[in-house]
């Protein structure tokens, strides 16, 4: 276990280095440069010289790379060109609206999921099943950025009934007492949080009902009816345990789709994350800006991944722990 | 919509039928049967075969070119004329929309084409080989895996400036294939460890050989699941790409820069970003649907009904 | 089991109603007066610096505007000629000693929002700072080509010297410098002042001060009850960002902003239209839009380009885009073309003889001579109207046998296409001053620096050197009919449209007046009665 875990960390180091060095090299061969006019007003070619000199651009890119990778090592992440302070502060700045956002979506995706997944391998085959399998299709199908602005004109512009954008309307927050904040942020959040939820969970859907059948199937289940308890309990105590296992699996894997899905949905949120920050950076060739966000996403995907793989033993001692 | 357009349609329809009522009766052995069992089977079929064919013989079907610009009916809604009504720069949406069937479906079909062959060829060596070029190759994937999809693409279109529909095809290809050469090692694994292969093997035969004629024929079913299930995914990256104003360039239509143009209009034209939306929902699902009944087709014992 | 699923959606929906309900329930009260009003701005971008001397964009100078002040303002009409049009800001009134010495009296009510008294040393200093390559200011070069010296005499007197005399010498005393603290600033090495922490919590003497930003989010800022030109009504202005154009509108239709400044496209101006609660201010807009030629070959600086090179290639290039159709499609008449490279701005030029070329293929197709041309357009994807114009265009030069492949790139890679010289044709847009005389000769003088297809004409050359040291008005606008008459039969650009702007303002805010070259500079005449507020005004910190 100790020499596993410890291999995997090591892996997993490997691997976040490598990121940042092909992110590296990819934003700096990339045609465009930073500190560009952001509304058709020329810059002064001197401003720009003297912009390149302050964070060091008129290097060569070798030496660019090696001062990046000794000031990362000391923990450092630089200055971001766009917004004129640590690479780390804006990070800090985005991180807990993006942690908010796929947390909220991630209950979404499995409260969703594995209620309809459960319903449904209750009425495998039955009418009601076959409508439901339809449904968690079609979402699971829909371009979320699509549903994104659907769902932004009909719930935020036709109806009125949520915000079409933001994390919370600065004009009020402040003054609020902090039920009504933390109401205001409820508020802002439905939206988005629905829609990146309900395409995961579809997914989600149809996974439950795939490996609740499959446990329906097994011979425990079908000792536990023989010995006439209720199919429900059936379903619940037994089968449902056994097919929550793949479950933990499936939500450290949903760690890059809903960080794909979050760059699309806080573009059309205004939602001030990851996504948009990464975004942002890319188009402004904000390089430190791009490669601490690119290094946040794989470590967090990283991590994801060990500790679905941890979870899983601790669920379930038989699995076997490989790299 | 004229009447050539509504009989274009309706011959499309019937051969439809025609294709897979067909397909349905041939002999293809246990796993056709199954197959065509399946309550999804038929029904995502029938939408793929008319959208490839609605693709394919796009100019039969559309009474527009797809870049004709009518621009005393811009974001009008829709008439018997315009079925799907026209955009902001006055061209016919339907036009567009099986114009932009074409790129749509044949840069998520390539794009997958690519990513199997890569990923089939990377799972093969690694499973085949292992030791350091397991260890290797499956590092890379390990990478590839981690850096978040849509910042890698979105980073190397910055690289490339702008890309034509090749390019692009490519690169979704390019970074689509490390699930499945994961899938594909673990197949090629478990197969090398039977006994045939070993029979194989010991008659003298090429590694590479093995692995071509021997190994990955048995792991087809994993490789044209993963590439039924794939094909979607390909899709929706193209869509968000050209969301985001980095995929197909104008005026080629793909059902992704269609909402992206329409995006706009939203609320005063919504059939202008609408139509393909749905168009993509409607096309993945019955590629979802078929993948599903492929997988429990070919793979009896993932069978989940 | 079933129960709970059936209703979990419902319950999802509630929760939040309930709560925000709970959140209201903390009943009236807060500000009721003449001065309370909040009003929130939808922004399509985010600040990088909010100090005036480093800061290049026009989101940056909606917000520092209202916290720095100029010596005096241009007024309404943007007359920048002489200095009958400006009214008095820092500087109460002002005098010219000798043709090139202009001496400022400050106005002793000014203060600081820390304390101390705006001095004539601090006009000094600025100078110095927006002068210093150090510092890295956008408005150096035009201060130091004009500007000797700026002295200050005793606390309030402060002497601009110039190097010669020229009709605009009070509008670029006036106009680039917003004056800055130098009781703050002195210590901060200028070499940091691009990332100084300043930027981002800054103190001025304006109507405004500074009171928090929030990254990603908004900045708020709130009237200063004190300030000596008279207290604004509006007690606090926030700018919310939305991120891009799109997605401020709709927080404006949505009524979560209260303003924003352009609407652009006719989709956005009918969604607005629409919404009873807004109310349309047109004003003229500063950009004008056009497709810039390269008259070098694409990647080689040394040869012609095979296309462009040819005057009358060009000429037919311009016959050939049907104009008034393209403006029609996409702004339904919000937009104009203009008969030279003039934004709506300048007003005055659009008073001359000249016309825009016309429609006219037959002469095009003469010119061409039967040749086939192909050539690639760039346009920046982030410019939804751009994409359309170059598609619009595409079609119509399709038609006549033309290739137009368009090329949507970002705007980091457009800028450096156009510096390396490795484009054919770009679709531009091109923000200007208030006066032709600094925006015209840098884009198609010789050696002009933004004049990147390295366009040269020397009857224009000369006819501008005439027009931007001409006496009065007059004079000047005949100059620029000439320049502009040389520049349409030797075209370095097809000039497709000059944009209406037209502002989207929630109704319940009055006086509403707007500053064609800076949006927000009037701000702090508007003001919400008493009877319209909402809960959002009455709210505060």
């Amino acid at each position: 276990m100790r020499a596993w875990l410890l291999r995997r960390i090591a892996a997993g180091v490997a691997i976040v280095f490598a990121s940042v060095s092909i992110s590296f090299l990819a934003i700096h061969l990339a045609p465009g440069r930073p500190f560009l006019p952001v509304d058709e007003r020329p810059i002064d070619p001197a401003v720009r010289d003297r912009l390149n000199r302050i964070y060091g651009l008129d290097q060569p890119i070798a030496v660019q790379y090696v001062r990046y990778l000794a000031a990362l090592a000391h923990g450092e992440m630089g200055e971001s060109f766009s917004q004129r302070r640590p690479v780390a502060e804006a990070i800090a700045d985005a991180a807990p609206n993006t942690l908010l956002l796929t947390t909220s979506a991630l209950a979404v995706d499995f409260t969703f999921g594995i209620l309809i997944g459960l319903f449904q391998a209750a009425r495998a085959r039955r009418r009601s099943d076959v409508a439901l399998a339809n449904v968690t299709l079609l979402f699971y199908s829909l371009p979320i950025f699509w549903l994104a602005l659907v769902l932004q004109l009909v719930f935020g512009l036709w109806l009125g009934w949520f915000p079409t954008g933001g994390v919370d309307d600065p004009a009020v927050y402040g003054s609020l007492p902090l039920i009504g904040q933390l109401a205001n942020r409820l508020h802002h959040l439905v939206l988005p949080a629905l829609t990146l939820g309900i395409v995961g969970a579809g997914g989600t859907a149809r996974f439950q009902r795939a490996s609740l059948l499959e446990a329906l199937g097994q011979e425990y289940v079908r000792t536990a009816r023989a010995k006439g308890l209720a199919e429900s309990a059936v379903l619940i105590r037994h089968a449902w345990r056994d097919a929550l296992l793949p479950m933990i699996s499936l939500a450290g894997l949903a760690l890059p789709f809903l960080l794909t899905g979050a760059v699309l949905i806080e573009s059309v949120f205004s939602w001030p994350g990851l996504g948009k920050l990464a975004t942002d950076a890319i188009s402004a060739r904000d390089y430190p800006l791009v490669l601490g966000t690119t290094l946040l996403a794989t470590c967090a995907v990283v991590l994801g991944s060990l500790v679905a793989d941890l979870l899983s033993v601790v669920a379930d001692p038989r699995v076997r722990l490989t790299t | 919509m004229t009447a050539a357009t509504v009989g274009a349609l309706l011959a499309i329809a019937v051969w439809t039928w025609a294709v897979v009522a067909w397909c349905g009766r041939r002999p293809w052995g246990d796993a056709g049967r199954r197959f065509f069992r399946h309550p999804s089977a038929t029904k995502g079929m029938v939408v793929l075969v008319f959208l490839a064919t609605v693709a394919l013989c796009a100019p039969l079907v559309t009474p527009f070119a797809p870049y004709q610009q009518i621009l005393t009916l811009q974001d009008h809604a829709p008439t018997w004329l315009h079925p799907l009504g026209t955009d902001f720069i006055g061209r016919d949406v339907w036009s567009r929309l099986a114009y932009g069937a074409r790129v749509s479906l044949g840069v998520g079909t390539l794009g997958m084409l690519v990513a199997v062959t890569l990923g089939g060829l990377v799972g093969a060596a690694a499973g085949y080989f292992r030791g350091w070029t397991d260890a290797l190759l499956m590092r890379c994937v390990d990478i590839g895996l981690s850096i978040p999809r849509i910042f890698l693409v979105l980073a190397a279109i910055a690289l490339w400036g702008k890309l034509g529909v090749v390019a692009l095809t490519v690169l979704l290809g390019l970074t689509g294939w490390f699930a499945t050469s994961r899938i594909v090692r673990a197949d090629v694994m478990s197969v090398r460890e039977r006994p045939y292969t070993d029979a194989v093997r010991a008659l003298g035969a090429r590694p590479w050989w093995i692995v071509l004629r021997h190994v990955l024929p048995n792991s087809a079913a994993a490789l044209i699941v993963s590439a039924a299930l794939g094909i979607g995914n390909m899709m929706l990256i193209e869509a968000g790409l050209s969301f985001l104003g980095a995929g197909i360039q104008p005026p080629q239509p793909s059902w992704g820069n269609m909402i992206a143009d329409g995006r706009d209009q939203l609320a005063t034209a919504p059939w202008t970003a609408l139509f393909p939306g749905l168009a993509i929902a409607v096309a993945v699902m019955a590629l979802n649907a078929t993948g599903d009944a492929l997988r429990d087709a070919l793979d009896p014992k993932a069978r989940g009904v | 089991m079933n129960r709970t699923f059936v209703h979990s959606p419902r319950i999802l929906v509630l929760l939040p109603a309930l709560l925000v309900a709970l959140g209201g329930c903390k009943g009236q009260g807060g500000c009721t007066t003449e001065y309370c009003g909040t009003v929130v701005f939808a922004a399509s971008g985010e600040p990088t610096t909010l100090l005036p001397a480093v800061a290049t964009q026009a989101i940056e100078r909606d917000v520092h505007d209202q916290i720095f002040l100029k010596l005096a303002e241009i007024g309404p009409d943007e007359v920048t000629f002489g200095d009958s049009g400006f009214t008095p800001e820092l500087a109460r009134s002002w005098e010219w000693t000798d043709p090139l010495t202009l001496t400022f009296h400050l106005d002793p009510r000014a203060k600081w929002q820390d304390g101390p008294p705006v001095t004539a040393a601090d006009v000094a200093f600025t100078f110095d700072a927006y002068t210093d390559s150090v510092v890295g200011s956008q408005d150096r070069s035009t201060l130091l080509e004009h500007m000797a010296s700026v002295t200050a005499t005793d606390s309030l007197s402060v002497v601009f010297r110039f190097r010669y005399r020229y009709p605009e010498m009070f509008y670029d005393a006036t106009y680039h410098m917003r004056i800055l603290p130098a009781h703050l600033l002195r210590n901060i090495p200028h070499a940091t002042w691009q990332t100084a922490a300043f930027g981002r919590a800054p103190v001025g003497a304006g109507p405004y001060r500074f009171v928090s930003w929030t990254p990603g989010q908004s900045i708020e800022l709130a009237a200063d009850s004190t300030y000596f030109l008279g207290r604004p009504h509006l007690r606090r202005l926030i700018w919310r960002v939305a991120g891009n154009l799109n997605n401020a509108v709709t927080m404006v239709v949505a009524g979560e902003a209260d303003a924003v400044e352009v609407l652009v496209t006719a989709a956005n101006i009918a969604k607005a239209k629409a919404d009873s609660a807004l109310t349309l201010y047109p004003y003229a807009g500063s950009t004008f839009n056009f497709v810039r030629f390269n008259l070098r070959a694409n990647g080689d600086r040394s040869k012609p380009h095979p296309v462009f090179a040819d005057p009358q290639t060009r000429r037919a290039l311009v016959l050939a885009a049907d104009r008034p159709q393209m403006v029609q499609a996409v702004f339904s008449g919000s937009a104009k073309i203009p008969p030279g490279p003039i934004p709506q701005l300048w007003s005055w030029l659009w008073k001359t003889k000249l016309t825009p070329a016309p429609f006219d293929t037959l002469e095009a197709a003469r010119l061409l001579r039967g040749r086939h041309l192909s050539f690639h357009l760039a346009v920046p994807s982030t410019s939804p109207t751009r994409v359309q114009y170059a598609q619009l265009l595409q079609e119509q030069y399709r038609r006549l046998g033309i290739t137009v492949v368009i090329d949507q790139v970002d705007n980091a890679t457009l800028e450096q296409l156009l510096e390396s010289g490795k484009f054919d044709a770009t679709l531009e847009s091109i923000q200007n001053d208030p006066t032709p005389t600094s925006s015209v000769p840098p884009l198609w003088s010789r050696g002009g620096p933004t004049n990147w297809g390295h366009y040269a004409n020397d009857r224009f050359d000369a006819l501008v050197k005439t027009a931007t040291s001409a006496p009065t008005r007059e004079a000047a606008q005949t100059a620029w009919e000439q320049a502009f008459a040389a520049l349409d039969q030797d075209p370095p650009c097809i000039i497709l449209y000059a944009l209406d702007n037209i502002a989207a303002v929630n109704r319940r805010i009055a006086d509403v007046r707007i500053q064609p070259d800076s949006w927000w500079g009037l701000v702090r005449t508007w003001r919400i009665p008493p009877n319209q507020l909402t809960e959002r005004d009455r709210a505060g910190r």
